[in-house]
Order: structure tokens, then sequence, then C-alpha cells
């Protein structure tokens, strides 16, 4: 069925909340198998919530999550094809990195010991030592080996490196790559680092108090969006721009950073290329969709 | 998962091993002095002396006094430290139950071992049942140290029904423990921090406990009474184990307000004026009757807290 699937993880109208407060509502999007997505959104977005009801941790209070296919509340079935690295990593502080090893071959039908092994061999991290005396960058890449030693068709990563200093950041990401190359899996990872994002994910997924506001394709969403520079004034229809993300203004200049819908052409307009970074931050600092029609 | 479930308690396994050694080293020597002294003092004769009879002359229990007081003297010290010895099963419910869940939520390594391949419900009843085995072992062999070590103070001091005593040996003890550790669970699948799951653990054994203890241990079965004179030669036996609920003093117009328990050989001071003694007891053969109810009873209630502890381990626990 691997091949058939057109999806690595679907949502549609997923929603939980925690007493009151909805964590995430009304999420839907579609990852497809192969991609490399960076889930972003500042803290309390609902990222972490996101991924723990892709990992089956949590059961959605609305709407529903299928991962390849299947729910994962509960589902051991499930849970031996995907791998997650929790938010900061967590290991049994007095295991060794080879107990753990041996752990994840206890509890998991597809283990892949010389995989995790090698892995940690190569990156010179000891193996025989609790890993409480290894260093934070260092741990991360155990929890990363033991998620790969799974062999996932999905893994998933919550802040993989946000308490790691740049050169371990750096690192983590260069083993994440390199793990994804050798295995061909769909990876979603969070993050509220922004930089670097462009090198490494091409899919993109914005989150912001609980909805998603943007998600696609790297390539084609940076094709999309055009940062339009002129003269502050009254607002007039450009052509080819389907909206205005943001809009600032500096002294009797105006940007606005726009999706659009085809070329944008207009002689009081300046139009520049987005980075992905100039996208993100764009998406992150306007209120929710919601409230704008509102 | 279960060499997860060694690997990740063997340290407590052998801690808890080192608790009953300890408790083996101090209760093998002075058992064995307090059954010497038993019979050295000649209680142990004497009590045997009683036989089964409701009622015995009040000549042979006087005759004994003596032994009696020789031996219970030379034990205040061990009956205090009996009385310690009941709160031996909190620390299974403390230190293993309470930790079992929590330490987990707490470090966040849930989230590493509830993503592998296993249910959580398998996970739960793997760790459950595995450090539940361990703390049974431990269990029985304190209560089978326990029954031999106390059984000398519980004939002396009026039978394995007295206040306290009834706690320490039989198979209750077991039921005690197994019911500690499921608190400690729960309390820790609920506050999913060790230290306040440690905290309520204590409070809720303890609670619990003085419950069925003060309040429904008396009625398991309804008690039965019995009335004697005061001027009397034939008193209840001593040796009958029973144990009294309550005691009045009557004579026709009915019940002497101040209550009281008293007998004496007729005689000229004790001349027989119509005063009976009321008592409302529990017979002493209903020792075990009463050890199985209590044991069911905790035993029951180890079982919904354990249902709900795995509840919540599997659908609310984040």
């Amino acid at each position: 069925m691997g091949t058939a699937l057109s999806t690595a993880l679907q949502t549609a109208g997923l929603g939980k909340r925690y007493g009151r407060t909805w964590a995430l509502r009304d999420c839907s999007l579609e990852l497809p198998p192969g991609r490399v997505a960076a889930l972003v959104g500042p803290n309390g977005a609902g990222k972490t919530t996101l991924l723990h009801l892709a990992i089956g941790l949590l059961r959605p209070d609305e709407g529903g999550v299928e991962v390849m296919g299947h729910k994962p509340f509960d589902n051991p079935h499930l849970l031996g094809q995907v791998g997650f690295v929790a938010q900061d990593t967590p290991l049994y502080p007095d295991f060794s990195a080879a107990e753990l090893i041996r752990m994840g071959a206890k509890l998991n039908r597809r283990w892949d010991t010389p995989l995790a092994t090698e892995r940690l061999t190569r990156l010179g991290i000891a193996q025989d030592r609790p890993v409480r005396k290894l260093s934070g960058g260092q741990r991360a890449q155990v929890a990363l080996a033991l998620a790969l030693a799974k062999r996932p068709r999905l893994l998933l990563l919550d802040e993989p490196v946000a308490s790691l200093d740049p050169l371990a950041r750096r690192e983590f990401m260069q083993a994440l790559m390199g793990g994804v190359t050798e295995e061909g899996m769909t990876v979603m990872f969070s993050s509220h680092l922004l930089d670097d994002l462009e090198r490494v994910c091409d899919y993109l997924i914005v989150l912001k108090e609980g909805n998603v506001r943007v998600k696609g394709d790297v390539e084609e969403l940076v094709a999309a969006h055009n940062l339009l520079i002129g003269r502050a004034g009254e607002p007039v229809a450009i052509p080819g721009v389907a909206e205005v993300v943001r809009e600032t203004h500096s002294g009797k200049q105006a940007s606005l950073l726009v999706r659009t819908e085809g070329p944008v052409e207009h002689p009081e307009w300046t139009v520049r290329d987005v980075t992905l970074e100039d996208l993100v931050l764009a998406y992150l600092s306007v209120p929710a969709r919601q409230e704008v029609a509102a | 998962m279960i060499w997860l479930a060694w690997r990740q308690h063997r340290k407590q396994a052998l801690f808890g091993l080192g608790v009953v050694a300890l408790l083996a080293l101090i209760m093998i020597p002075s058992g064995i002095a307090i059954h010497r002294s038993f019979v050295d003092t000649g209680y142990a004769a004497c009590l045997d002396g009683f036989g089964r009879a409701e009622f015995v002359p009040l000549a042979q229990v006087n005759g004994c006094e003596q032994a009696r007081d020789a031996f219970r003297n030379g034990q205040d010290s061990w009956q205090i430290f009996a009385t310690l010895l009941i709160f031996l099963p909190l620390l299974a419910g403390m230190f293993w139950g309470a930790p079992l869940v929590a330490r987990e939520t707490e470090a966040g390594t849930h989230h590493l071992v509830w993503t592998q391949g296993v249910t959580r419900r398998r996970w739960a009843l793997t760790k459950f049942g595995l450090v539940g085995l361990g703390v049974l072992f431990a269990a029985v062999a304190y209560s089978l140290l326990l029954t031999w070590w106390v059984k000398p103070l519980s004939r002396a001091t009026g039978g394995g029904f007295g206040f306290l005593i009834f706690d320490l040996h039989g198979i209750v003890p077991i039921g005690y423990t197994l019911f500690a550790l499921a608190v400690g669970i729960l309390a820790g699948a609920v506050t999913r921090k060790v230290l306040p799951a440690m905290a309520v653990t204590l409070v809720g054994f303890v609670a619990v406990r003085a419950l069925v203890e003060f309040a429904a241990r008396p009625f398991f079965l309804a008690p039965k009474s019995r009335t004697f004179k005061v001027a009397t030669t034939e008193i209840p036996n001593p040796a009958s184990q029973d144990w009294l609920l309550s005691y009045s003093l009557h004579d026709s117009n009915g019940p002497d307000s101040n209550g009281g328990y008293a007998f004496c050989e007729p005689s000229v001071t004790c001349p027989d004026e119509g005063w009976f003694n009321f008592h409302v007891y529990q017979p002493g053969d209903r020792f075990w009757l009463f050890q199985y109810i209590e044991t069911g009873i905790y035993l029951a209630l180890t079982a919904l807290l354990l249902y709900l502890a795995i509840r919540l381990v599997r659908r609310r626990i984040t």
C-alpha cells in the first residue's frame, strides 16, 4: 500500500482543547509522502499538540487525523512505523545509549540496531555511559538515532534543536538530513527558529494561535509571494495581487508582502522576491485570518 | 517490556530485598527471645491451661497473673517497635508506587516509551504487574515473619484481634501493602509529579486504613453479647482471643452510667448485689474470617485503583 498513498499525514477540521482553551482548531492539511516539512509558529501556536495528535499521544476532540491512512490514537501497529523525537529529547538518564537501543529492540517489531549503533559510533558518542553524562547535543543525537532505528515511514520531531547551541543545532540538522536521504521517509519537525529552514525543508506549515495560517510547497510558496515597495497612500487594487498579507510603512514608503495570482505589474510599485523567512514572519505578524474577517 | 521494567526497577527491587533482610535481621533474634521468654515465664503454659472454655475459674486466672506480668514487663519496647511496623506498607506506596507513572511524566520520558511499538495498556499492565509481584513477595515475606514474631505478644495481650495487633499478622499486611502500591500508582497518574504523589499516598493510605480500622472492622459481622455476674468464681477465658467492643455494668434497673468492668470472688467484701457485666464482643474464632474480609476489601480497592490508573494512562495523560 506504500506507494499508493497520496498523503503521509492528513488532518481534517482537527481540534484539541485543554479545558475551554482550544490548543488547535479547524486544522486541515495534507502532507505528501517524501517531504520534509517544517511546522513553524510561536510558542503556544499548537505545534506540540498537532505532533502529539499525529503520534497518537492525544486523541482529537474535533475532526480527525490520519497517518498513512490510519488513526494514530492507541494504535501500536502505526507506532512501529512512526518515529518520534519529543520536545527536549527525553531519555532515561541512567540508561546508556546501548541500553536505550536495546530497549527499542525489545519494544518494537521492526528495529535496526546496527543503524543506531553505527550512527552513534560515527558521531563519536559513547554508548556505554549513562546518557545523563552526555552533552545536550549528544543526547539529541541519541534520541534521533532511536527514532531512525525504527526505520520509520514518517518521522516527527518536536522542537528538536530548540535547546541546542548553534553548532550542535547544525550537526543535528545535518544528521537528520543524512538520515532522511538514506531512508526516503516523510519528516515533519516543529521549530520556532527560522534560520536554516530554507536549506532543510521543502514543505512549510505555519501555525498561529491554533490555526493553520499558510501551508504548501516551499518553492511554490516563495514563488507565489512578492514584496511590493511604493508610496504610502490610499490602497489601490494592484493587478496580480490576490491578498495583502502584511503592510508596513516607514515614512512615505509602504511595503506590502502579497500573495500573487499572476505577474504583478504596476508602475508605482517595485516588485521584489521574498525569502522563506520574510514570508513566515509576515504570516506570523498579522492577526489570524478569522479575526481579520470579523 | 519485561526487560525494560526490570532495568528500571532493579534498584528498587534490591532496596526492597534489603529492607526485608534488615527486618529479618532484627526480628529473627528478637522473635526467638520473645518466644523463649513466653515459655520460660510459664505464661504460655498458663494460657494453654485455660483450654477453649468460654469461662474459666477466676482463681486460675489470678494464678497466672505473676507469669503474665513477668512476660509482659520484658516486652514493652517491642510493642512500640511492632506498632511502627504498621507503616511498613507505606514504603511500598511512596517509593515504589508513587514514582511509577509520575517519574515518567515529570521527566517527559513517557513520550519516549509510549511512542515505541507497545500500547500504553501493555506498558501499564507489565509495569504494574511486575512491580506488584515484587511487592507481593516482600509483603508475603514480612507477613510470615511478623505472624511468627508477634504470636506471643498477641496471645499475651488478649489475642490477635487486639488493636493494631490484628493489622500486623495473618494476611492483612499483604492486602495493605498491595493497596498502598495501588494508591501510589494512581496518585502518580493523577498528580504526574513524584513528590505530590508521595504526599497524596501518605494521606490517602492512612485515611483509608483508619476508616476501615475504626468504622468498618468492628461491624464486619454482628457482634455477640454475654453477661456474667460481678460476684463470680468464673470469668471469660483470657485465652479465647475475643475482641471486646464495649462493656458496662448493669443491675436489675439497667446499665450503670459509668460503664466499667468488674469481678471478684464472692465474699463478705464482695456480696452479690445483683450487678452483672454486659459485654459486646467479636468471638476470637472469627479472627481468620475477619482477616479474609479485610484483605478482600483491600484487594478489591487495589484492583479498582489500578483499573483507574490504567484508564488514566491510556486516555488522559499526555
